[in-house]
């Protein structure tokens, strides 16, 4: 009974973290604007390694990995959200408001 | 069940990777190609922790902390010191 939760639980993060690095991808290809590629890219940056962490604390073997991926997962918690910021200001000096 | 998974998942990131570095050729624009950067940067280290996971290959987790630092701190060190052309 545990089993068969856990394989299907494992199954369906699977698949979600494959459709948020796709639509990532994808996005960065298909918007003209060029903060409409960045809200896309963010989804590629930030939540589609967070739920491959997840996996991974899924499927890990012993606690020793298990608290590494958290001590990861505290960093890139952090990091990451403000590595778009500093994008988006550099967009921002270099090209200034987009006219519509 | 589990080598599946992770085999899956590892070819699935290098697609996705290629598909990003197609951009950083093409890009018009620096913006384009830094974006570019970031997803590749947070795509390799997703692949790292996964690698790192399997059997037998636990020092990947600790390449992957690594990485992380160095690819925040590049990524911020291009956005000051290059300009747009």
């Amino acid at each position: 009974m545990f089993n068969i939760l856990w394989n299907i639980t494992v199954l369906i993060i699977t698949f979600l973290s494959a459709i948020f690095t796709l639509l990532g991808v994808i996005g960065l290809y298909r918007f003209k604007d060029n903060y409409a590629r960045l809200q896309a890219s963010s989804l590629a940056t930030t939540t589609a390694p967070f739920t491959y962490f997840i996996l991974a604390l899924l499927l890990s073997n012993d606690w020793q990995s298990r608290l590494r991926v958290i001590v990861i997962i505290l960093f890139f918690f952090i990091s990451s959200p403000i590595t778009t910021q500093i994008i988006a200001r550099y967009i921002w000096k270099s090209e200034g408001e987009t006219e519509r | 069940m589990k080598n599946q998974i992770t085999l899956f998942s590892i070819y699935f990131i290098l697609i996705c990777i290629a598909l990003a570095l197609f951009r950083i050729f093409v890009g018009p624009k620096t913006s384009d190609r830094l974006m570019a950067l970031a997803v590749i940067s947070s795509l390799v280290l997703a692949m790292l922790v996964i690698l790192g996971v399997q059997d037998g290959k636990s020092p990947y987790l600790d390449v992957a902390l690594l990485y992380d630092i160095f690819g925040f701190l590049g990524i911020f060190a291009i956005s000051r010191l290059i300009k747009e052309k």
